[in-house]
């Protein structure tokens, strides 16, 4: 056993920098190089070296400057939606009332499950002639035809954002959870010693406390909804039209419809870029949270 | 009396919001299981019911046996069409699925908390720049290294192999369960390896029979995520699998589905049979999941 002590780092983390190392540097060098290459998968022995023209070409379209639109929408929702309803549920979760219980037993079930599950199954909800919602609201009286969900850009919008607040919620939720219980329950009686109403308590007491859950999730949840790609390949395949079609797949479709790699990998970087950008942003407010408490 | 009346509908009103949260959050599952035990033409009646008249276990006979459903043989009839032959491969699949998963696991098992200890205990040179290296190769997107990968995989000789899937989502789980394990590990006092280490353990043994019992509950949350990760995962094995030899369950299920006209009531199926495996792994370690991701939020 006498390795040496100073080896014993190197080796015990070597395995995991191997693995991460080929698959980590290798697609960065390969996606920059392929990046200046017209590359279309129909003709494989002929890339020219083109510069930065993949880029130009694909920041000038309109189904970028579409992509951008409908991913920044979608994010800006789901987000909002995702944050309202998990706190939501937290609270919940976190109150005295009996059905707390259950709820917290099934709450996970929705996060566990295969995006391409989760999205097939909305779809299959939402289907427009044989759909278990357009039964149960037509017997109910409360439409007279039947709703083409996926068919109407807005709904279908509206549908992938609710299947997003389906699946993501439960994190959220569990994350508010944690901080909730962290909260003392002094601060609770002294803020209605000082006579907080409810609403009070909860925008000066509980509010300020989560401030720093609410960061993390406001950045998770960004990155996985403007990430966004199994439950669009499942549920609407970016459609009606192109109402659907965020960055991740627009990306996808140049490569796997258009067959062109230059544009998809360029797409695939500006992505990165963007991602990127907004993690080291996070990491920023972090600091500065930090240095303030 | 005012305020007994209002101290009784504040509980009601909540009750009431969480038994509507309960029929959002379980009543799509319950559904899909529902429409599983249907036949094809009650399934396609407007209005479709919500309690199923005949409910009847064909569709499940026919992916294990093939014996085709009553309600779809019906000769000359379009639905005979809508049978997705695809479907009788659902068991195979998840058998990939599941053998993908449970390796990934093993192996972050096994090298995750090695890793992890040494974040967490050791001073040595390079240590910040590799962790940083770790966790930043997980901010690639997936979009973008799925071409890369694609090129990697072909070139190892590895399409369509388990190994390759297993390749792959170490890479996605690692560096998750060794941040995770990093930071539950910090959480645990030294005093313990201390004495162990002045009784002559080595590094090792003080991770093996010292560390690891205390820090049970986040390996079992850190094997649960990597499994749920790769039980899940959709695009790479889209693209590294070519056949049932590897295809996985999410990869077979959304090929069943994007037939056009694939049969309801077999999609009802194939979905049915791939929810059970993680929402039974949820049910089941709810309590470890719980606290590990309670546990990832509030540390830090």
């Amino acid at each position: 056993m006498k390795i040496g002590r100073r080896a014993y780092p190197y080796l015990s983390i070597l395995p995991v920098l191997l693995v991460v190392a080929l698959f980590a540097i290798y697609p960065i060098i390969y996606a920059v190089r392929t990046s200046f290459y017209r590359y279309l998968l129909i003709r494989p022995n002929d890339h020219p070296f083109i510069g930065l023209d993949n880029f130009i070409e694909v920041v000038t379209s309109y189904y970028f400057r579409n992509s951008i639109q409908v991913t920044g929408i979608y994010t800006v929702a789901v987000v909002i939606g995702v944050i309202l309803y998990g706190l939501g549920v937290a609270l919940l979760l976190n109150s005295a009332i009996k059905l707390a219980g259950p709820l917290k037993v099934v709450i996970l079930l929705p996060w566990a499950l295969p995006a391409v599950v989760s999205g097939l199954l909305w779809k299959w909800l939402l289907n427009a002639d044989f759909g278990i919602l357009n039964s149960l609201l037509f017997s109910a009286g409360l439409i007279d035809d039947y709703i083409p969900f996926l068919a109407v850009p807005s709904l279908a919008r509206l549908s992938l954002i609710m299947a997003f607040i389906w699946k993501e919620g439960p994190l959220v939720a569990i994350f508010f959870l944690a901080a909730l219980q962290l909260i003392p329950d002094e601060y609770y009686e002294a803020a209605k010693i000082d006579g907080g109403g409810a609403w009070q308590v909860f925008r000066h007491v509980t509010l300020p406390l989560l401030r720093p859950v609410l960061l993390v999730v406001v950045v998770y949840e960004t990155l996985t909804a403007i990430l966004t790609f199994d439950t669009i390949f499942v549920m609407t395949g970016g459609g009606p039209g192109d109402a659907t079609a965020l960055i991740s797949w627009f990306a996808y479709a140049e490569i796997f419809k258009s067959l062109d790699l230059g544009h998809g990998i360029a797409l695939a970087i500006i992505i990165a870029a963007i991602t990127l950008v907004l993690i080291l942003f996070y990491l920023r407010i972090l600091r500065t949270e930090e240095t303030e408490v | 009396m005012r305020v007994k009346i209002r101290g009784l509908i504040k509980p009601v009103a909540l009750n009431s919001v969480a038994l509507l949260l309960l029929i959002f959050i379980v009543g799509p599952l319950l559904w899909v299981a529902v429409a599983s035990i249907q036949g094809e033409r009650e399934l396609l009646r407007q209005p479709t019911r919500l309690i199923p008249q005949n409910p009847t276990l064909d569709n499940y006979e026919y992916v294990f046996t093939g014996k085709i459903p009553t309600d779809l043989d019906v000769k000359g009839n379009t639905l005979r069409s809508r049978i997705s032959q695809e479907a009788r491969l659902i068991p195979a699949s998840l058998k990939n699925s599941f053998l993908v998963a449970t390796s990934v696991m093993l192996i972050n098992l096994l090298i995750g908390p090695l890793a992890a200890y040494t974040f967490s205990r050791m001073k040595f040179r390079g240590k910040t720049a590799s962790f940083n290296l770790i966790l930043g190769s997980r901010l690639l997107p997936v979009i973008a290294v799925a071409i890369p990968y694609y090129v990697i995989i072909q070139s190892l000789g590895l399409l369509d192999t388990h190994l390759s899937l297993i390749l792959v989502y170490l890479v996605l789980t690692l560096p998750f369960t060794i941040w995770f394990l990093t930071l539950y590990f910090n959480g645990i006092p030294t005093d313990f390896e201390d004495a162990a280490l002045i009784d002559g353990c080595s590094t090792i043994q003080s991770l093996t029979r010292v560390v690891i019992p205390i820090a049970l509950p986040g390996l079992v949350a850190a094997a649960a995520f990597a499994f749920m990760t790769s039980y899940n995962e959709f695009l790479f094995a889209r693209f590294l699998t070519q056949s049932i030899d590897s295809q996985t369950g999410p990869v077979l299920i959304a090929a069943i589905a994007g037939n056009p006209d694939a049969s309801y009531s077999l999609i009802s199926v194939s979905m049915t049979l791939g929810l059970i495996p993680p929402l039974l792994l949820a049910l089941l370690l709810r309590r470890w999941l719980t606290e590990g991701l309670s546990t990832s939020i509030t540390f830090r």
